[in-house]
């Protein structure tokens, strides 16, 4: 993910299908750039060891539950002592582990050695996952001060834009829409979009932006939870809602969404046990 | 300044536009005239019968005439309709210079170099007038456009102004009003008063009195100059070589035009339209000074244009037209294109002004609200650039003077600067893109990527017209159109001969354009054909069915009608892909062909009488009678034969034709008629048809065929008759013809039965569109089936409705007093919590943003989320299952309602819970992020959000109607848990007013009634009934059942089986009553029946055997537990939530209905608005 300076980016597409989440155009894209600029690749070659290690770090710890904590202790380790703060891969993914890990603290920790828009990216990410929106937008204003055009820099402003709210759901709905329009609509930008109408509690709207997303790929998490949340807003009978939970189940055991509703039920069992009524039958 | 149109031809020294028609006349140094049509550019008619150049040439306003001078001291009139010269007028003695027709009068005024102005009568084409008085030539004569004054100019260097009216009133018609005539004659005593002159004005004079201004600038003699029909302005030109725009109040030159080596001659400037024409020595052009297009942008349903220094905004559903906001003034060029932001509600303006690198764009905020009367004018940005559009929602991009590509943002700074391949002009391209056109091409550019995508051949583009979805584009160039999809392909280019002026596309994918004069489609085919005609040219602006919106010239918005079957026909043909052969056939065409003379044609080419005859009806025309009754006759279809040689008039035919088909009595009728058109031959062939010997002889008799009269009768036996003709005869000069023994009778067979109907034909198969079209009824057939079903759905939905009746509402509003002021207090105490909890967030948020700043990285700890917001701004229990705060939801509803058994609503809440929050995803392989959904987004700022509820009211009514079909089926477990479903989700709600609230406690009352009822139900059905007291306690269960409030459909079933075991334990009195009340709620007819007799039987004994818990006429609530009456006055306990009644005993326990609240628990109550809070 370094940065190329210059006036054109020969790896521009590439990185834009990333970040909207069109990650087979992506993988297209990238080949037919290793083809037509082998000089590219070969540049990256040459100072990649140190981040494809922290890539790989990262995939390790995604692909095997049992082997995290021992990750994350060494990587705890690794972060204790001088970091290369050059190496914004490594910064990006020590990030994501401790984010995984719900350790925000570490991860904005992590990322703020880091200048690169990558970085400013993921930190206003952590952030909302704080609901701190007021530090979400200074940190925003330092990307748009860098880049404003740059597709990272308009995914972010779209994120803080739906955490603010109000009229703003209106600008983040049009960033979603301006990039679907100019690239493709991916399920990022179609659950962007659904997010922003539901916001706006345009349900209608919702459904034929969710149902687009549906037809792409019928068990995405994201999509899934969203037609929960939607098909109930919609007055549709409960059997429908209950499908697509059970196809969220199904697919997607491990989904945070799943683990916190897992956690709810256990609450709701505890919470009843304290009421009772003051005679039986 | 624009020029519309050149021509190339001698020396042009007059000009005369057509008040009407888009024509020009030239008259020409050699001697020609040329009538030209400068829309179409084409020549349309030359005339060339003066010797010499002609000078003087004007079109008559409304006959098909004009008029000619020469320097043959001719002056012609032509009719351009005839082609011809009708007369010349002969009398001057020297070249004429004009020659002008009067707008009223049939007058001609010429001025000539013989010093004389002469006034002609082109009707009597005498002269009527000559004005004498100036001494040298008199280079121009006009009349005053309203009043009786003549105006000229001559070398003698003065103008004379001539008054006329002496001429008018002798030439008024005689019998006009007589003391105006005498006054006249009295007039003439003194001689020639026709015409007199009125006022010399002398050069010298000029300078004085008449000089107002002067313009300096032209460097040779001034051969013409006009004023601007409409504008401060003068427009002249000269032999310099130039023609030259004054601003009359500036007193300045605004505009230049030269040429290199003609010089002007003569100026012309059309009556109505803004165009002007100007001739030199090598041809002339017609041309306008500024553009008349408006400058527009369309978004979805709406259009914003300028007119007259507004922004205004149509909306095209509403046509609700209204000033959105006043422009900066200051330019003075017309604004030439904008370009819209929907995101932001901004404007970019571009004006072009006559030397390129002096536009300028005006970017604008469009007021959120705005007085139509009187717009806002807001404060513009204001930089020069060629043009000015939109790139992104943030963004839009300036092509300036140097060519180069500027991208700007919203303060109007320079974002960046982008390369860009040589380039005159840029349009929009959809986000991030734009079409960059360069000398012989457009080239599809990626802004952000810096680098061009696709680049398509086509010279000139003008503009460009992306269709809704973005996923083609029409290029529009001056004679051509080429339409592209989104990369830019090419996928088909069509020539026009006319100016092509704009376009829109229409839903299904069809372009609509226009010419200067038509309206045509084109699809992305290639297909392209006419529409329809138009006058003037507009602008379209979209295209919606069969309706073109567009602006015309005067910028006003306009709506014309299209019929769009032909191009919707090709479409179709194009994407269902037909064999097209087989699809044209005149038969087909038929269908779309609206040209009543092209129908007609095509209808007899395909032997379709029916359609032939309604077109030959609409035109009404000889040829066509008589083409369609030969071909109605091939066809044996002789009543269509009969109407044709009645309209004809075809006499013979006809006769002919009734004689064949065997009408006697329309025969006869011919007969008559031809007797009466004195037609004796018709007469006679029609008595001949008919037989009639006697009518025949008198026919004959009549026209002086003696002889025949008789021989005739006397052939026929007709002796009487025969004898009567024979004494006529002068035996001396006339001979009696011999009787002929052998004579036959010739008589026409009678007609056995005559043909009414016509000659029968075989079927011919439906065509494609017969079938087509009658499939599509039999579709809406069906759909208005469904419409029919439809209601049926909704009754029940009325019945239930019905069902909430007022008492429900009245209690309700009752209760609220009393609640509203406990809970006020209430609501006192949680603002004052709130108040608590908040400084401290604030002030910690504060610390540690400024901690970050100090260099050490200090991480923020969490801030305040949405979620903890909803549970501290409602007191509703949803809203805290919402938020995911089960503990403070629990705890309301325990408060609320007395819940105390959460159990069955473990699933509400997971549910609820499951559609508090939304997804989004944020960096790729990082857990989304979630959005909060609130009910009243749009104003609750930071601290007052409350979640989106999800749970309606109508929902929950509307899930009653499932209900009560598994009721009616008997399948009660299911219909009781389903009750109890609706039940438990009442406290869930969030309604809006206070009638919500009754229908919601109305609707708990619904449930309750049913779930005690069929819960009875199902117990009573366990029960063994062996013994008279289990058949006893069988029956009152029975009875109870009545007592609860359903559904009549459902209360029959219930008084049935009441009556039925009531009517089995010889309980007849109380059967009786239940038969009653079962008619009373009108049951079917043989229910109804069945039910007449068990009463009839029932009142013989009007007893009841046993004695049982059941009084029908004491009012008592049904304990839900030990099903048994507990009448008025004795204590009852009650559950806090469905409302159900129980035995004292069962106070603390849980309620049967409900299966979740403590039945007699002290509760606060329903609480499912915030009115409720107040």
């Amino acid at each position: 993910m370094a940065t190329q300076q210059g006036d054109v980016d020969e790896l521009f597409d590439v990185k834009n299908a990333y970040y909207i989440g069109s990650y087979q155009q992506c993988i297209n894209e990238a080949q037919k750039v290793k083809r037509k600029y082998a000089v590219v690749m070969d540049d990256i070659k040459a100072s990649s060891s140190p981040e494809l290690q922290a890539v790989k770090m990262f995939a390790e710890y995604r692909a095997n539950e049992g082997k995290r904590d021992a990750i994350v202790a060494e990587l705890d380790k690794k972060m204790s002592k001088n970091v290369d703060v050059a190496n914004t891969t490594f910064l990006l993914m020590a990030a994501s582990i401790y984010y995984h890990e719900m350790n925000s603290d570490a991860a904005l920790r992590t990322l703020h050695q880091g200048e690169s828009l990558e970085c400013m990216a993921m930190t206003i990410q952590v952030l909302l996952s704080l609901d701190r929106v007021d530090l979400a937008r200074k940190e925003l204003k330092k990307m748009q001060e860098q880049d404003e055009d740059a597709t990272l820099t308009q995914l972010s402003t779209a994120w803080v834009n739906i955490a603010v709210g109000g009229e703003k759901l209106q600008d983040a709905y049009y960033i979603f829409q301006e990039m679907s329009d100019k690239y493709s609509p991916t399920l990022l930008l179609l659950n962007g979009q659904a997010a922003c109408h539901m916001a706006q509690n345009k349900w209608e709207e919702a459904e034929g932006v969710l149902q687009e997303a549906l037809d792409k790929d019928s068990s995405h998490p994201e999509t899934l939870i969203n037609l929960i949340v939607l098909t109930q807003h919609l007055g549709k009978a409960p059997e429908v809602t209950n499908r697509y939970l059970s196809q969220l189940k199904d697919a997607h055991r491990a989904h945070p969404f799943l683990k916190d509703y897992l956690t709810k039920e256990n609450e709701f069992d505890r919470l009843t046990m304290q009421y009772a009524p003051t005679a039986t039958a | 300044m624009l020029t519309k149109f050149e021509t190339k031809s001698a020396r042009v020294k007059g000009l005369s536009f057509h008040p009407k028609r888009p024509w020009i006349l030239a008259s020409l140094h050699n001697g020609v005239i040329q009538l030209w049509d400068y829309r179409m550019c084409t020549l349309i008619d030359k005339f060339d019968e003066h010797d010499g150049p002609v000078r003087g040439i004007d079109f008559h306003k409304q006959q098909p005439l004009f008029v000619s001078g020469g320097d043959d001291y001719k002056i012609k009139v032509w009719n351009y309709k005839l082609r011809r010269c009708l007369f010349t007028l002969l009398g001057h003695l020297d070249y004429i210079r004009t020659t002008f027709f009067h707008h009223e009068y049939p007058w001609i005024l010429s001025a000539s170099d013989d010093q004389t102005i002469r006034i002609w009568n082109w009707q009597s084409r005498t002269c009527v007038c000559v004005l004498t008085g100036h001494n040298h030539y008199v280079m121009c004569a006009q009349f005053h456009p309203s009043e009786d004054l003549v105006v000229s100019a001559s070398l003698d260097q003065t103008v004379r102004v001539w008054d006329i009216s002496g001429l008018r009133k002798k030439n008024l018609s005689p019998g006009a009003v007589e003391t105006d005539v005498r006054g006249i004659s009295g007039v003439d005593l003194f001689g020639a008063s026709d015409a007199v002159v009125k006022h010399v004005l002398e050069a010298q004079e000029f300078s004085k009195a008449w000089e107002l201004d002067t313009c300096r600038g032209h460097y040779n003699n001034v051969s013409c100059a006009v004023f601007h029909p409409r504008q401060e302005l003068i427009l002249s030109n000269s032999e310099d070589k130039s023609i030259r725009v004054w601003d009359m109040s500036k007193r300045t030159g605004v505009q230049t035009f030269r040429r290199d080596h003609d010089r002007f001659w003569v100026l012309g400037a059309h009556p109505n339209l803004n165009l002007f024409a100007a001739g030199h020595d090598s041809g002339m052009l017609v041309f306008k000074l500024e553009r008349e297009r408006p400058a527009y942008a369309v978004y979805g349903n709406m259009l914003y244009y300028v007119k007259d220094r507004f922004l205004r905004q149509l909306d095209f559903n509403s046509s609700k037209d209204t000033a959105v906001m006043q422009l900066r003034s200051g330019s003075k060029f017309p604004v030439f294109s904008m370009s819209y932001n929907p995101a932001e509600n901004a404007v970019l303006l571009c004006t072009r002004a006559t030397n390129l690198e002096n536009s300028t764009y005006d970017l604008y905020a469009i007021p959120k609200e705005s007085d139509s009367q009187n717009p806002d004018a807001p404060e513009g940005k204001r930089s020069s650039g060629l043009t000015a559009v939109w790139v992104a929602r943030n963004r839009f991009a300036v092509l300036d003077r140097m060519h180069s590509l500027l991208i700007k943002n919203l303060k109007n700074e320079i974002v960046k600067k982008v390369q860009v391949p040589s380039c005159e002009e840029i349009f929009y391209a959809g986000t991030g893109s734009l079409l960059l056109r360069d000398a012989d091409g457009v080239t599809l550019f990626d802004v952000q990527q810096k680098r061009s995508l696709a680049t398509v051949k086509i010279a000139k583009v003008k503009y460009v017209v992306w269709s809704a979805d973005t996923s083609h584009v029409a290029l529009l160039a001056k004679h051509a159109i080429m339409i592209c999809n989104r990369k830019l392909e090419s996928l088909c280019n069509i020539h026009e001969n006319i100016r092509v002026k704009s376009g829109a596309w229409d839903e299904s994918g069809v372009f609509i354009y226009t010419t200067s004069n038509h309206i045509k489609y084109a699809l992305t085919s290639g297909d392209h054909g006419i529409i329809r005609t138009l006058d003037l040219p507009i602008y379209v602006t979209r295209v919606r069915g069969n309706s073109v919106y567009c602006l015309d010239r005067e910028c006003r918005p306009r709506v014309l009608t299209i019929d769009p079957t032909e191009y919707r026909f090709k479409l179709a043909l194009v994407n269902r892909k037909y064999e097209e052969t087989d699809f044209v056939t005149p038969d087909l065409s038929l269908h779309f062909v609206k040209d009543e003379k092209t129908r007609f044609t095509l209808a007899l080419e395909c032997g379709n009488i029916e359609v032939a005859l309604e077109a030959a009806k609409a035109l009404d025309e000889r040829g066509c009678w008589e083409r369609l009754g030969e071909a109605a006759l091939l066809q044996g279809h002789h009543q269509v034969v009969e109407m044709c040689y009645q309209r004809t008039k075809n006499f013979d035919k006809l006769t002919f034709l009734y004689l064949i088909t065997g009408n006697l009595a329309k025969l006869r009728k011919m007969m008559k008629i031809a007797e009466i058109r004195k037609d004796m031959s018709g007469h006679y062939q029609g008595a001949l048809y008919l037989g009639d010997v006697s009518e025949r002889v008198r026919i004959l008799k009549n026209c002086g065929q003696k002889s025949l009269a008789y021989l005739t009768a006397a052939t026929h036996g007709m002796d009487e008759e025969a004898e009567s003709l024979k004494e006529t005869f002068d035996l001396e000069k006339e001979t009696v013809p011999e009787v002929d023994l052998n004579a036959q009778l010739l008589q026409p067979p009678p007609p056995i039965n005559p043909l009414d109907t016509n000659w029968p034909l075989l079927t011919v198969s439906k065509g494609f569109f017969e079938g087509a079209i009658a499939a599509k009824g039999k579709a809406g057939q069906m759909a208005a089936d469904m419409d029919v079903d439809a209601p049926g759905g909704e009754g029940w939905g009325e019945d239930a409705e019905l069902q909430l009746d007022e008492d429900g509402f009245m209690d309700a509003q009752d209760g609220l007093g009393e609640e509203g002021g406990a809970a006020k207090e209430e609501g006192g105490g949680w603002e004052v919590e709130e108040d608590l909890d908040l400084p401290p967030e604030l002030e910690l948020s504060a610390g540690s943003g400024g901690g970050a700043e100090d260099g050490f990285f200090v991480p923020p700890t969490k801030g305040m989320s949405p979620t903890q917001l909803w549970c501290n701004n409602s007191q509703l229990p949803v809203d805290h299952v919402l938020a995911g705060s089960f503990e403070t939801a629990m705890r309301l509803l325990h408060d609320q309602v007395g819940v105390v058994q959460f159990g069955p609503y473990k699933q509400l809440f997971m549910q609820t819970l499951s559609r508090g929050r939304t997804c989004y995803l944020g960096l790729p392989s990082l857990p989304c992020l979630r959005g909060n959904p609130q009910r009243n987004w749009k104003d609750c700022g930071t601290k007052q959000g409350l979640p989106a509820v999800g749970l309606r009211l109508s929902d929950l009514i509307a899930r009653l109607q499932q209900c009560y079909q598994l009721t009616t089926a008997g399948r009660f477990e299911e219909a009781v848990e389903r009750f109890r479903a609706i039940l438990l989700s009442v406290p869930l709600l969030v309604v809006d007013n206070k009638q919500e609230i009754a229908e919601a406690q109305q609707l708990i009352t619904i449930c309750r009634e049913y779930i005690v009822g069929l819960t009875m139900e199902t117990e009573r059905k366990k029960l063994p009934k062996e013994t008279l007291d289990q058949q006893k306690r069988l029956c009152e269960m029975a009875a109870y059942f009545t007592h609860c409030s359903l559904q009549p459909v459902h209360m029959v079933l219930v008084l049935r089986t009441a009556l039925n075991l009531f009517f089995k334990l010889k309980n007849f009195k109380t059967a009786a009553s239940f038969a009653r009340r079962l008619l009373e709620l009108g049951p079917k007819p043989e229910v109804a029946q069945q039910t007449r007799k068990i009463l009839a039987a029932c009142e013989k004994t009007l007893t009841d055997a046993h004695q049982l818990n059941y009084d029908p006429h004491n009012p008592f609530d049904l304990c839900a537990a030990s099903y048994t009456p507990l009448y008025r006055g004795r204590p009852v306990e009650k559950c806090p939530l469905s409302g159900a009644c129980y035995c004292p005993p069962y106070k603390g326990q849980v309620c049967r209905v409900t299966q979740v609240t403590e039945i007699g628990k002290d509760v606060i109550g329903l609480r499912v608005s915030p009115l409720q809070f107040r």
